[in-house]
This record gives C-alpha cells, structure tokens and sequence, in this order.
C-alpha cells in the first residue's frame, strides 16, 4: 500500500543545496516525489520554499524518510479538512468553490482522504453520504457539474485540504511517449496504427470500453464502412457523434452518397444536395434510427450496426443541424449529462475528425482515459490540449484511410 | 538568489586591505566555576579533571595574546550554574547592535540564554530571539564569510533555525550539514582568513555541505582528518593573525605562506571540554550590514 504525504521546506535551500539534498533523500530511500510548488527567493536573504509529495512503496519507508527529512527541515503540510459550504439554490455552486481539473483528486473531510468519483475538468465538488444523500456522516466525494448542483448540497469551496493526484496519467504499454514531443504530420504512421490497434486490445483484454467519437469527414472520406466493422467486431463500445455523422452514414447507405457525393466514385450526383434531407425526413417518419433500422429502411453502417450491436450512441445537436435526426438530442445540457453516464468505464478514446465533439468529449473524461485524436489538421489535437485535456495523443493523417488500416489490423472483418 | 562571487569593492565583513572586519572585540568569560561536569559531546568525559588554576592561566594567556594581537576583550562575570558558560562563542549571533541569544539543544546549558540576553541588554544591544522551538548556538554555529552566514546544523542546531536567524538579521545563511559528532559545531571545522581564503575540515561535512563550502570559499586551506581533529580550525583571527590552539606544521606554514602571522596558544583544559580558541571568545563587532 503506497504512502502519500505532502511536505514542505523554506529557507535558503537553494544556495545551500538542502532541496537537492531532500530531493535525493526521496529518491535513495525508495520513494519517489512531485514538487508541487517551488517558490525561489528573490534575492539572497529571501528564504524559498518548495512543496514536495511524496510516494513512498510503503507506510514505513515513509516513517523513515520522514524522520531523514525533518533534519533537513522539511516537515509534513499539515492541512485542514477542506471547507465545506451548502449550496443556498439549485443550479447554483457557492462563490468560491474549488473548481475541478481531470486529473484524480483527494478531498480531506473528517481527515480521511476520499477520492473524488467521476473525475472531470471545471466541475464543483460535492460531499454525499454514503446513501447518496446530503446528510449524515460524509462517505463520498463526487465531482458536480454546476446545472445538476441542489440547494442544500456541501460543496468543497477554497483549496485546503483538495489534491490533485498527477500520476494518473496514462504510461506505456507500447511506448507512446516518443510521438509526444510535437503534434506532427511526420511521424511513422504504420508504427503509430500498430501502437493503437495494440492499446485497443489491452483495453479489450481489461474488459475497458472504447469510445469513438466521430465528425462527418469520417463518413466524406469513405471511413464509415470502417467504423461499422469495428463496430459490428466489438472494438467499439460508444459512440459520440452528432447530427451530420449519423445524417451521412446513414445517407450514405441508403443513396451511395454524403452530402449528395457518390462514396465510390467521389462525383455528384443530380439533386444530392437534398439527399440528406430526405434520408432524415424519412427516419424521422420511422420515428428513431433504431425503428428504421428495423424496419429494413437504414441498410447498413455505423448507425446500424449500432442498434444492431447494442452499442449506445449519442447524438448531439447543435443550431446548424438539418433535420434533425429523431434521435438528435437538441438538449444540449441534457446531451452532456447522458456523455457523463455513457463515459464510465471507458478506457481508451479515439476522437476522428471532429474538433467540437472531441472537445467537448474531452471536458468530460478523466485524464486517466487514453484519447486519440486523428485529424488532418494538427490544430484540432492542440486545441484539445489547450483546454485542459493533456492526455490527448495526436495522429494527423486522413482519417478514412487510417481507420480502414486500424480496422484492417484489428482483424476486423468486412460486410 | 545567488551572491556575486567576486562582487566589486570590498564586501560586508571585510575591510579594503582584504582583512576581516571582524575579529577585533571580543566578549570572553573567565573560568571561574569551569569544569567537565556533564558529557555532551564526545571530548567530555566527567572522570577527567580540570585543572582549574592551569585553566585560569591559559585563559589569561589567551587575553593577554588577543590583546597583544590588537584586539580588545570584555570581560562577562561567570555565572556558578553554567560552566560552559566560559566557551561564549556560544552565547549568540551578533550583528551590529543587535544580538540573537542561543537556544541550546542541552538543558545543561539553556539557563545560557537569559544570562548572556540581561548582559547584550544592558550593552545595549537590541535583543531578538529565535522561535523557542528551534535550537541555535550561536557562533558556534554559524561564522561570517562572503558578506553571509555559513551556519552548521545537526548536532546542537536546527536547519530552520538558520531561516529564522536569516529573517531576524537581514543576512543570507549557507546551512552546512555537520555529520561527524567529534566536529559537533561548525566553528570546529570552519575558520573564516579573510576576504577570500577560509580553514576548512571537509571531514565534519555532508558531500552537499562540502559543495557549498567549494562554491563560497575562493581559496580554501583544507585539513586532513587528523588536522581537523586538533581544533586547529577553532581558532580567531585579528586582522593578519592567526590565534590557534594547535598548529599542524602544513597549516602553519600554508598560513605564513599567505602573509599571517600564526601564535598558538595553550588551552589544553578547555579542549577536555571539546572548546578551542573560537570557542573560548564572541566577536563583538560582527556587522553583517554593513
């Protein structure tokens, strides 16, 4: 059972090498530390201060280096209970209330830690009993988003007694890491779909859930068929898309176009521009995807194998949308609520040419899950770690023909 | 954050010849009621007996060559219920007017700190203590050189300590980490020349203490372990001279060799207790701020 505990030294630990001193002392006993804050002195009578946490393998590694690090001056932090405010009404998180990252995070309450559950970036904390309620003796921490705050919920407010544990983020299996340095075009990318397609079968082999997460390029670039087998095989547990994803596969299924382009020959066809809009009169007729999908009106593609799998699907709105799709929810707090239950569990994202739904997926995961961002355009990949979801890999490639090679190396078989 | 290693015109501590600015008052307390009463470092042992008359005389002797060296000495009554009370080095910090009293680590001594705090205030001085909680003895833990405070901790001193005394002075502290109980204070392995050149016992240090100590001092006269061992380091300096209670012949000639001019003096009764000639005397005119 490894050993957490944050300590702290002030002084001229610069100068006189005491912080490269602890730092080695950490590190020679076993254990292993994060600085967590550095504060140099100005000038050479200001003392610094630095905020080491420490991971040691065991409680008494730690007894021991605690005692090493208080001749060095470094003293565990001693640190409050985190403080707690009810919310005075619905929707409403208290002025001042420790706003969340996605990286896992420990609250203390009543001096035990908890970890926060559902970890996830810009939301409130909240401290339930064990039952669920608001009342009582607190058993769990959960992260809030503000819509679904109720008057009388205790919120964390203020940084005392809230951690952030870093060391979550996901580390190799396969090695990653050298394609982290930059987003790039130049990268091999025969090593990258092989990296992928093995993260895909360890999170298969752990029982972990993939999410896909879609635009429409994907159906334009001829990548829908590659998406339904990875479906239809079981590589794909979820999937995120919105109006025009659903729109074009489907489309493309049942007239051979997207956005009226033949799929095969890549020409227009005579009054395709239309050709979307009657396939969403139509299933809106059905009254669901999953009805026209029995009713042997959608043929095949992402959306069928979809229903026919089982896979849930969320289709998110936005005001541009034709149509919309019947399933489409237009709701878009309500969208965002069913992504958060849909999220639990999954492991390992793959984001395919779609900035907004990839960033809005990524507000929503835990660093911890493994994303992937495929895109033409580096820009998108940056823009998701700009906002806060640093655990992002990026591969900038086309994506139709990336995800056919993907499927190709999964074995996935086709219709 | 880092001090200039060569900052222009002459630094705090130092004067324009290069000498210590320091060094040329002392405080000392005659060893009316001392002896080897209690073992708190590894030179003491109780069944030894001082001679107390041989003690009285060796203190005079130390007088008597400080002031031929040109320095003036102050002279503190000793108290009956503190005999270590003669080894003043350990009474506090001064720095100007003000005096910083010690929080000694052993109860024997602590009754130190309210008599030497009534004597620096009737001088005086302005009086500023340390948090109670922290343990400091002085200058005998910490020594000026390069316009700060290498300070020793460990043994009778506390690594905090040094960050208070730092805030209370208004002075940068280097904190040394002193590992060997026979080098106990760092004025046992640390002896400040002059503007550039220091004794240095590298055996009483930690391997980030002797990187500090490389960094601070241009030019470092370091002993041998056995050198370390004879207190040579323990010594005062007033201006060109060198005042040793033993002088290794290398340390001797390597000190003549830079123009100083090196008296030992005896004061074998007091090393029974593990005090030297630093030991022995307080530097009243320290004044790191200027």
């Amino acid at each position: 059972m490894t050993a957490v505990e944050t300590f702290e030294v002030e002084g001229h630990i610069v100068d006189s090498l005491i912080l490269a001193k602890i730092l080695d002392l950490i590190l020679d006993s076993g254990a292993d530390y994060r600085m967590v804050q550095v504060d140099i002195g100005k000038t050479a009578i200001d003392p610094s201060r630095a905020v080491v946490e420490v991971t040691a393998p065991d409680d008494e590694v730690m007894v021991r280096l605690a005692e090493m690090l208080q001749v060095q001056g470094a003293n565990p932090l001693t640190t409050g209970d985190a403080v707690l405010e009810r919310a005075d009404q619905d929707g409403v998180l208290p002025a001042g209330f420790y706003s969340t990252t996605n990286l896992d995070t420990e609250v203390l309450v009543g001096g035990r830690w908890l970890r926060a559950e559902n970890p996830e970036m810009d939301c409130g904390l909240v401290v339930l009993d064990d039952d669920g309620g608001s009342e009582g003796a607190p058993a769990r921490v959960r992260t809030l988003p503000m819509h679904r705050v109720r008057a009388g919920d205790r919120i964390v407010v203020g940084a005392q007694g809230v951690r952030v544990i870093a060391g979550n983020l996901p580390r190799g299996l396969s090695s990653f890491e050298f394609m982290d340095s930059e987003v790039s075009s130049e990268k091999p990318k025969a090593l990258l779909l092989r990296n992928l397609a093995d993260r895909l079968r360890a999170a298969r082999d752990a029982g972990a859930k993939v999410l896909f997460v879609g635009g429409p390029a994907v159906i334009h670039t001829g990548g829908g068929p590659e998406v339904a087998r990875l479906v239809r095989d079981g590589w794909i547990d979820v999937v995120f898309a919105g109006n025009g994803f659903a729109t074009h596969d489907i489309e493309s299924n049942i007239l051979g176009t997207s956005l009226g382009v033949s799929i095969t020959t890549g020409a227009g066809t005579e009054g395709g521009h239309s050709n979307h809009l009657r396939v969403i009169n139509e299933v809106r007729r059905h009254g669901s995807i999953a009805a026209a999908v029995a009713a042997g009106f959608i043929p095949g593609g992402v959306m069928y194998e979809c229903v026919r799998a089982g896979v849930p699907f969320l289709l998110g709105g936005s005001v541009r949308d034709d149509g919309p799709l019947p399933d489409t929810m237009t709701d878009v707090v309500a969208a965002a609520d069913r992504m958060r239950d849909l999220v639990d569990g999954v492991a390992v994202a793959l984001m395919g040419a779609t900035t907004l739904h990839a960033i809005a997926t990524g507000n929503i995961l835990p660093a911890s899950v493994e994303t992937f961002c495929i895109d033409i355009n580096h820009a998108v990949v940056t823009k998701l770690a700009d906002r806060g979801s640093h655990q992002a890999h990026g591969i900038v490639t086309d994506v139709g023909p990336f995800l056919g090679a993907l499927a190709d190396e999964l074995g996935a078989g086709r219709s | 954050m880092t001090v200039p290693a060569t900052a222009p015109g002459p630094r705090p501590g130092v004067l324009a010849d290069g000498t210590n600015a320091w060094g040329r008052r002392y405080l000392m307390c005659p060893p009316t009621h001392f002896g080897v009463l209690y073992e708190i470092n590894p030179w003491m042992h109780t069944e030894v007996t001082v001679d107390r008359d041989r003690a009285q005389a060796q203190w005079e002797g130390l007088v008597a060559t400080l002031r031929a060296a040109g320095a003036e000495v102050v002279v503190v009554d000793h108290d009956p219920s503190v005999p270590d009370m003669v080894f003043t080095a350990n009474a506090g910090i001064v720095n100007g007017d003000q005096f910083v009293p010690s929080h000694f680590r052993f109860p024997e001594r602590q009754p130190e700190t309210d008599i030497f705090s009534d004597w620096f205030a009737r001088q005086g001085f302005t009086v500023d203590r340390l948090p109670t909680e922290l343990d400091h003895e002085g200058a005998g833990d910490a020594l000026p050189f390069g316009g700060l405070l290498l300070s020793g901790y460990r043994f009778r001193s506390d690594l905090p300590a040094t960050t208070a005394l730092s805030r209370l002075t208004g002075v940068a502290v280097r904190a040394v980490e002193l590992v060997d109980p026979r080098l106990y204070h760092i004025d046992i392995t640390f002896c400040p020349l002059d503007e550039r050149r220091a004794i240095c016992a590298p055996a009483g240090w930690d391997r980030y203490g002797r990187k500090v100590v490389d960094a601070l001092v241009p030019e470092p006269l370091w002993l041998e372990d056995d050198e370390a061992l004879t207190f040579c380091a323990n010594s005062v300096v007033i201006g060109r001279t060198v005042v040793m209670p033993t002088t290794p012949a290398r340390v001797g000639r390597q000190l003549e060799a830079w123009g100083f001019d090196v008296v030992t003096c005896e004061v074998g009764e007091f090393l029974k207790a593990g005090g030297g000639v630093r030991c022995l005397t307080l530097s009243l005119d320290v004044d790191l701020r200027r």
